[in-house]
C-alpha cells in the first residue's frame, strides 16, 4: 500500500496540530473547509485544497474531521457513506444519540472510526495505561485526574450549560483516561462551576469536578478546569494507585529542557507532538498496520461520560448507566 | 505549665517534653507507660482520677475514640484547656455534648489537626479572604498517607482535609456530600483504602476530597494534605509539609507539623486565646464524614 490519502474537514487550530501531524507522519493530505479557509491552510503547509466535502472524500483512505462539533455528524455520515474511514476530532458528537448513530453506522459499513482523544498518546499517559494494563499496578483501585486549561480564545457554539458547556472538551479528557485503564463505568456524579454555557468570551473560568464508579469497583476522580489567565497554559497531572503500588505524573515537574530568563524561548523543546503520534498509529492502521490504541467504542464511551457527567451537574444526581453498553 | 497527655503516646509527649516551660504528665498503671514515661522524663500517675486532681492546665486527648467524651468532660469540669484529636467521638450527640460541656465550663475545646496551625496556612486564609484569588470556586484536597486504623481512609484523612476547608469558608456548614470508596487495596470490606469525597456549600463552593491511601512521603514527621484553592481569578496550593532534604525515595520535612501544632497550642492557653479549629468544627466535620459514609453506601448524594 502506497501513501495514505486523508481527507482533512476544516481549517481552524485543530484542523492547523492535524495537518502538521498528517504531514509529518507522511501522509498525503487534501483539505476542504466550508469558510473560506482552506487554500490558505493548505498553501502554508503545500498540501490541496479541494472545493467540496465531495471532492474531498473521493478516493481518500481517510477523512480527519476539525469542524465545530455540530458539524461532525454530518460529515461523519457522509464519509462512512462513501465506505471513507473517519478520524474525527473530540467529542465525536455533543448528544450521545447522534454518536451512537455514527459509531453504529461506522459498524454495520466496516468502516474503522478513530477519535483524536489526544492524551493517550502524550508519553505519561501512554506509559500509566502500559503500566495498569501489563498488572505492574496490581488490581487498579483508585485514580485521580487533573486537567487545568487556559482557553485562548473566545467560546463559539451553543453548548447550554445543561450539556456541559466549555467543560465537555476538558472532561473529556479525563473521563476517556479513566475509562482507558479502568474500563467500564457504572455510575458518574459531578458538580460543575462557573457560567459554562458558550458562546462564552476567552477567559472564562469553570471548574468540573466529576467521580466515576467503575464497574471492576474502582474509583476515579476527575478535575477539569479552564482557567482566567494562560498561566500555566496546561497543566495535567495525575495520581493512580493498585495493589500493586501508587504512580504520579505532574506537567509541572521538569522535563529534558529548562530555561530561564530572557533566553527561555529559544530553548523550547517539548519532545514530539502526541498529536504526531497519534496520526501515524491512525496512518499505519489505514495502511494495514495493528488496530490503534483506541476506537469506535471509545469515542462513544467518552461522549456517554462526559454527557451523564452534565446531566448529573445539572440534576443534583448520581448518574447510573447500564452495565451492558455501558461506557 | 503542666499538662496531661491522654493517653499515653509517645510522639505527643515527646514534643511536648522538649517545649520550654511545659511539663507533662501522663497516666496508666502499666508498667510500659511508666518506663517509658521515665524515659522520657515526664511525670506518671496510675489513674485519671490522680491526673486531674494534679489540675492540669491543658489536656491532650489521644485516647481510643470511645473514651474521648469521657475525658474531654471531666478535663473541662477542672478547667482544663483540651486539645482533641479526630474524631471527636462516633456519633454526633457524643461530639455536640463534648463542645457543650466545653462551652458551659469556659474552656476551649481545639480538634488536633496539625496543618491548620501553620502560620503558611494563616497567609492562605487570609489571602483567600483578601480576594487573593478573586472568588473562591473550588478546592482541591488530597490526603494520601498510609492507613492508620481499621475504619478506613475516610476516618483517617477526610476530617483534616475539611478542617482546612472549614477554615477558608469560615465554618460555613455542608449542604450536600457525595462520596464512592472501595477497599480494593486494603482487601477488607469495612476498612475503605479508597475514597473521594465531594462537598458542596450553600454558597456555591465545592470541595473535592481525595482521602485514598497512598504511600508516605514523609513518615518521619507525618502526612498532612496537599491542597489547591481555586478562585476565578487564580489558585494557591498549599502544604504543611514542604520538603526539606530529598533522599531514600522519600523526603523529610522542614519541621514536623505537629510540633507546629502544640507549639501554636500552648502558646495560645498561656495567653488565654483561641487557635486552631475548635468543637464545633470537629462536629462538621464529622456530620460530613458520616454523610460521606452515607452516600458512598448508597450510591447517591446526601442532602444536610
Amino acid at each position: 500500500m502506497g501513501q495514505v490519502e486523508v481527507a482533512l474537514i476544516g481549517a481552524g487550530l485543530i484542523a492547523r496540530l492535524h495537518l502538521d501531524a498528517w504531514v509529518l507522519a507522511g501522509a498525503s493530505v487534501r483539505v476542504y473547509s466550508d469558510d473560506g479557509r482552506a487554500e490558505e491552510l493548505a498553501a502554508e503547509f503545500g498540501v490541496r485544497a479541494v472545493g467540496s466535502l465531495g471532492a474531498a472524500l473521493d478516493g481518500v483512505d481517510a477523512v480527519d474531521i476539525c469542524t465545530p462539533t455540530g458539524s461532525h455528524h454530518q460529515i461523519a455520515m457522509a464519509a462512512i457513506a462513501a465506505g471513507v474511514a473517519v478520524v474525527c476530532e473530540k467529542p465525536l458528537s455533543a448528544s450521545t444519540a447522534e454518536a451512537e448513530e455514527i459509531v453504529d453506522a461506522a459498524e454495520r459499513a466496516g468502516v474503522p472510526l478513530y477519535p483524536a482523544h489526544d492524551l493517550r498518546f502524550s508519553p505519561p499517559f501512554a506509559r500509566l495505561h502500559r503500566l495498569v494494563a501489563s498488572g505492574g499496578l496490581g488490581r487498579g483501585a483508585v485514580a485521580r485526574f487533573t486537567v487545568t486549561g487556559f482557553h485562548p480564545r473566545p467560546w463559539i457554539g451553543q453548548v447550554s450549560a445543561r450539556a456541559g458547556g466549555i467543560l465537555t472538551d476538558q472532561m473529556l479528557h479525563g473521563v476517556d483516561l479513566a475509562h482507558w485503564i479502568f474500563g467500564d463505568v457504572v455510575r458518574v456524579h459531578a458538580y460543575y462551576q462557573g457560567d459554562i454555557a458558550t458562546p462564552a468570551p476567552a477567559g472564562t473560568v469553570g471548574v468540573g469536578t466529576a467521580v466515576l464508579t467503575h464497574a471492576s469497583g474502582a474509583i476515579s476522580q476527575i478535575v477539569s478546569r479552564w482557567t482566567a489567565k494562560q498561566l500555566p497554559p496546561i497543566r495535567v497531572a495525575f495520581r493512580v494507585s493498585g495493589t500493586g503500588g501508587t504512580v504520579d505524573y505532574d506537567s509541572e515537574w521538569p522535563q529534558e529542557v529548562r530555561a530561564t530568563g530572557g533566553a527561555a524561548e529559544k530553548f523550547q523543546y517539548h519532545g514530539e507532538s502526541p498529536f504526531v503520534a497519534e496520526m501515524r498509529e491512525f496512518a499505519q492502521a489505514f495502511a494495514g498496520g495493528p488496530e490503534p490504541r483506541l476506537g469506535a467504542r471509545d469515542a462513544l464511551a467518552a461522549v456517554r461520560l462526559t454527557q451523564a457527567a452534565a446531566e448529573s451537574a445539572w440534576s443534583g444526581r448520581a448518574v447510573e448507566l447500564p452495565v451492558k453498553g455501558a461506557a | 505549665m503542666k499538662i496531661a497527655v491522654l493517653s499515653f503516646d509517645e510522639d505527643y509527649v515527646r514534643l511536648l517534653a522538649e517545649m520550654p516551660g511545659v511539663e507533662v504528665v501522663v497516666a496508666g498503671p502499666d508498667d510500659r507507660v511508666r518506663a517509658a514515661a521515665d524515659r522520657l522524663g515526664v511525670a506518671h500517675v496510675d489513674s485519671w482520677d490522680e491526673v486531674f486532681a494534679l489540675r492540669p492546665r491543658a489536656v491532650v486527648v489521644t485516647s481510643e475514640v470511645a473514651r474521648r467524651r469521657d475525658l474531654v468532660e471531666r478535663a473541662a469540669g477542672v478547667g482544663a484547656q483540651v486539645l482533641c484529636e479526630h474524631p471527636l467521638a462516633v456519633g454526633e450527640a457524643d461530639a455536640q455534648a463534648m463542645v457543650d460541656a466545653c462551652a458551659a465550663a469556659g474552656v476551649r475545646l481545639t480538634v488536633a489537626s496539625p496543618a491548620c496551625f501553620s502560620p503558611a496556612f494563616a497567609v492562605v486564609r487570609q489571602g483567600i479572604a483578601d480576594s487573593g484569588v478573586g472568588e473562591l470556586l473550588t478546592v482541591h484536597g488530597a490526603f494520601n498517607s498510609p492507613g492508620r486504623s481499621r475504619g478506613g481512609a475516610l476516618d483517617d484523612h477526610a476530617p483534616y482535609v475539611l478542617d482546612l476547608v472549614d477554615a477558608v469558608l469560615g465554618g460555613e456548614v455542608a449542604d450536600q456530600v457525595y462520596a464512592q470508596a472501595n477497599s480494593i487495596v486494603s482487601g477488607q470490606p469495612g476498612t475503605e483504602s479508597a475514597a473521594f469525597v465531594s462537598v458542596r456549600y450553600p454558597s456555591g463552593v465545592v470541595a473535592a476530597i481525595d482521602c485514598s491511601w497512598g504511600p508516605s512521603v514523609n513518615q518521619r514527621a507525618g502526612d498532612t494534605p496537599e491542597m489547591t484553592f481555586v478562585g476565578d481569578q487564580g489558585s494557591v496550593e498549599f502544604t504543611a509539609n514542604p520538603r526539606l532534604l530529598g533522599g531514600f525515595d522519600r523526603w523529610e520535612a522542614k519541621t514536623d507539623p505537629r510540633s507546629v501544632m502544640l507549639t501554636e497550642f500552648v502558646a495560645a492557653v498561656a495567653e488565654g486565646r483561641a487557635v486552631g479549629p475548635d468543637g464545633a468544627a470537629g462536629v462538621r466535620a464529622l456530620r460530613v464524614v458520616r454523610a460521606a459514609r452515607e452516600s458512598a453506601r448508597t450510591g447517591r448524594p446526601v442532602d444536610l
